[in-house]
């Protein structure tokens, strides 16, 4: 079952495009150092440091400790829930669309009729 | 699924082709006895809408739910432009989601694309989990290319 506090943060965390963008760079590129994540960006590091927390929070993201570097990573689980929950929804819109569709397919059955 | 689904960060859009003229399609959206026929959960035994359908007005969608109960929650519509468009914003849990809802000619089709920001407290929707779960194995398989 889903955890609601974990979807919520995910949620939250993707909800800013920067943090959006530090995702798809770890996603895409691997592993990276806090100021290798910032480079692309006009921000501070500690402005991209609270970026990290947020996504750390919303187990999007785990840091590890490689000698004396923090090395983080993209946590695919993270993101797998939070496209787990969209999908959710998505299958909600489908059923209720599903319903329209029926009602739109009557009236024209009535129209023909009439 | 017939419908197109999109997820991109906290966006999920949805595309379906309606066999209906537009003013036909957009009518089931703004007038409260047609939409309360069908945009409830799937297992909702009843719903009831009360809409002030009108840019600033608000709207209580009240479900039914077979075993589970009844669930209520509310909004506010921010545009309604006729025939072409409807944006608001909804109240769930401890979230605001704001959905916009986009239609657009094709012939005498209908196409809608409907764009959910932000997610709520999954109360609703684990209360009608049950019927979801089918459609659910064939969305994984959808999200599994679209990830890919």
């Amino acid at each position: 079952m889903v955890n609601k506090q974990t979807v919520s943060a995910v949620f939250a965390a993707l909800a800013d495009p920067t943090r959006r963008r530090i995702l798809e760079r770890l996603a895409t590129g691997g592993e990276a150092r806090a100021t290798a994540l910032a480079r692309p960006f006009r921000i501070s590091l500690p402005a991209i440091s609270r970026h990290l927390r947020v996504l750390e929070g919303a187990r999007l993201i785990e840091r590890r400790r490689k000698g004396r570097l923090h090395l983080i990573r993209a946590r695919a689980a993270g993101l797998a829930e939070a496209r787990r929950w969209m999908a959710h929804y998505a299958a909600g819109w489908d059923a209720a669309f599903d319903a329209l569709d029926e009602l739109l397919h009557k009236d024209r059955e009535k129209g023909k009729r009439e | 699924m017939k419908s197109e689904i999109k997820m991109t960060g906290n966006r999920l859009q949805i595309t379906r082709v309606f066999d209906a003229p537009r003013a036909v399609v957009f009518a089931y959206w703004t007038r409260t006895e047609k939409l309360q026929q069908w945009s409830g959960c799937k297992d909702a035994t009843k719903v009831e809408i009360e809409a002030d359908l009108r840019a600033g007005g608000s709207f209580t969608q009240r479900m039914w739910i077979a075993g589970a109960g009844e669930y209520t929650f509310t909004g506010k519509y921010e545009e309604i432009t006729e025939p072409e468009k409807i944006v608001y914003t909804a109240n769930m849990g401890p979230a605001t989601i704001r959905i916009t809802i986009e239609f657009f000619e094709e012939g005498r089709r209908t196409r809608v694309v409907l764009t959910q920001e932000g997610f709520p407290d999954p109360k609703m929707c684990q209360i009608v989990s049950q019927g979801f779960s089918e459609s659910f194995e064939k969305l994984d398989e959808l999200l599994a290319k679209h990830s890919a």
